[in-house]
């Protein structure tokens, strides 16, 4: 196996790759097209604004190499930011053109009285339905998300997981090879690192 | 004590709780284990794992192994069932008996297997043997670790990820849970829960040396949990047989006596015959399970009588029996612990007492001993 994650410097590169070098994987930082070569797993981190970070992706060309990575079937993970790059569009920063690989929208999470935003701690994540990558971890376990924004996506069918804070907003979101996390799964100790796991034996086949 | 109404535990026992009735929660995930977990899909599993690992490295399991009737059992049944090729691979503690080591070569033998062997430093093992009674009141530390990270050090050499244990903790505590239906993992987590009484090897180096000398930390490497890293590298899966079969000692250990010519043995403080296929590996078991009547108020006559109650195979007025009469008898072998220790029973006593668990309180004034064994002379004395 050969896990790449995509550093364009939006934020949480150190800890995704630290959590899959402790669980045995040997990632490589992807900065360029050329980089794409012999992965089979692809990890789109992020910590940042929708808009800054796609134009940081446009820069490099590396949002056409991600498109083309996920066209030939290979398991691909977006974690927070990450996860919500996989939409069509978003509003945070500017309304901006997102990677267009599952359909939905980036919105912000209501402001809701008593709770404080961004969304920041241990949350429950409740499966709508199963994954591999989910394997051997229950429904309603806790994860940490650091969110405003959450992605809004069209089609139930893409929904994997939900999570309620004030609103019930999808905190897994999935199509064919494709799966998204709003949660830092490599923030989340053991089911996180076990989910991280997970993706990296995965063989994009649900 | 409270105490289970029907088995009879009592609340001095690990990770114990009670329903209303009074009944405890051991007794409740049996019922779970019989009625709840879908075996025929467990073994299925099983049945995959073994599948995904079978002449893919340089053995198809590791399997460890004491001699014991679990371990036995199981390196029988992987034999039998999948014609696996195991690498059985034995700690020895110090203290392995006559019977137990007839019993391995006749195995061995039998079964055709590769066999390593491994025995620690002796002049390490007392050290920690009494540092951690004086913690812990628990002196079974070199033991425990050692049986259960060696293993994982031999899978990382020989490149084999799969190491397949015995008997499941569900069957005596719930430090892991029937009831949560899932597979008990022997790995880092488990042996820092509650293999290693919370003392890692590094811990225990520093804990036994002197101020004037360096202790060696080869020395304490058996003990110590292999990296995390190297272990999920080699994709490693570390599980217990008895979670995908139902486990069931009784009937496993008649098995074994057929099949294989298994023998039982006397035990210290034991009644004969009845359970003379439990704990026969070691010379010291009437030690520990003596300090475990000192501090808890039960021992292994209780903890064994549990399991046949459990089972209807036995009324509780007939364990109770067994109890009173063979229960918190001082072992011969005591002696010979001291010996090793350097130290007297008075001293040990001062020891104990300070780990013992209310609302129990040991009377040590009793001086009532159980028989000697028969292999009792063979033992390794300190001071010939």
């Amino acid at each position: 196996m050969s896990i790449g994650i995509i550093d364009v410097g939006i934020g949480n590169i150190g800890s995704v790759s630290n959590a899959l070098y402790s669980q045995g994987w040997d990632p490589v930082l992807v900065s360029s097209t050329k980089d794409f070569k012999y992965l089979t797993h692809l990890i789109i981190p992020g910590v940042g604004s929708y808009s800054a970070a796609m134009r940081l992706l446009l820069d490099a060309g590396l949002a056409t190499a991600i498109i083309d990575f996920v066209s030939q079937g290979k398991p691909t993970l977006g974690i927070c930011l990450g996860m919500q790059l996989l939409s069509f569009i978003g509003y945070e920063g500017a309304k901006t053109e997102g990677l267009r690989l599952i359909d939905g929208e980036v919105m912000p999470l209501k402001k809701i009285k008593g709770l404080n935003l961004p969304h920041v701690g241990w949350n429950e994540v409740t499966y709508k339905r199963e994954h591999p990558v989910l394997s051997g971890i229950k429904s309603g376990l806790d994860f940490y998300f650091v969110n405003s924004f959450f992605f809004n996506a069209r089609n139930h069918n893409d929904v994997i997981a939900c999570t309620d804070y004030g609103q019930s907003f999808p905190s897994i979101i999935g199509m064919n090879n494709i799966i998204g996390v709003q949660f830092h799964p490599e923030k989340s100790q053991i089911n996180g690192l076990r989910m991280l796991d997970n993706f990296c034996l995965w063989d994009g086949v649900c | 004590m409270k105490r289970c109404t029907k088995c009879g535990l009592p609340e001095t026992y690990e990770t114990i709780e009670f329903t209303e009735s009074g009944v405890c929660n051991m007794c409740v995930q049996h019922i779970y284990k019989a009625e709840v977990i879908d075996w025929d899909k467990r073994k299925l599993t099983f049945d995959k794992i073994i599948q995904d690992n079978r002449g893919k490295y340089e053995y198809d399991c590791i399997v460890p192994f004491s001699g014991g009737k679990d371990s036995t059992f199981t390196l029988y049944y992987l034999m039998k069932e999948y014609g696996l090729k195991p690498l059985v691979v034995q700690f020895n503690h110090g203290f392995m008996r006559p019977t137990l080591l007839k019993n391995n070569e006749r195995t061995f033998k039998k079964l055709g297997v590769d066999v390593i062997t491994f025995t620690p430093n002796w002049n390490i093992v007392k050290r920690v043997m009494l540092e951690a009674l004086i913690r812990k009141g628990d002196f079974c530390w070199h033991c425990h670790t050692g049986i259960f990270s060696y293993p994982m050090h031999i899978a990382l050499k020989y490149n084999t990820p799969l190491v397949l244990w015995g008997e499941p903790s569900t069957e005596y505590t719930a430090y892991y849970d029937y009831r949560d239906n899932e597979i008990e993992v022997v790995d880092e987590s488990r042996f820092n829960r509650y293999i290693n009484l919370g003392i890692t090897a590094e811990d225990m180096r520093g804990m036994v040396k002197n101020e004037s000398e360096e202790l060696d930390p080869r020395d304490f490497a058996p003990y110590t949990y292999p990296n995390l890293r190297d272990l999920k590298k080699l994709r490693y899966q570390s599980v217990c047989l008895g979670s995908f079969i139902p486990w069931d000692t009784k009937a496993q250990s008649k098995l074994i006596m057929d099949e294989l010519g298994w023998e039982g043995d006397e035990v210290e403080g034991m009644p004969p015959k009845i359970y003379d296929y439990e704990k026969i590996e070691c010379h010291m078991q009437g030690v520990r399970d003596y300090i475990k009547y000192l501090k808890r108020g039960y021992s292994r006559v209780t903890q064994m009588t549990v399991l046949d109650i459990r089972n209807e195979r036995m009324v509780k007025d007939e364990a109770d029996k067994l109890i009173t009469k063979y229960e918190g008898k001082k072992p011969p072998s005591l002696k010979v612990f001291l010996e090793y220790l350097g130290m007297d029973e008075q001293e040990f006593n001062n020891i104990v007492k300070k780990t013992v668990v209310p609302p129990f309180e040991p009377d040590f004034s009793k001086d009532d001993w159980s028989p000697k064994t028969w292999d009792f002379d063979n033992l390794y004395r300190e001071k010939n």
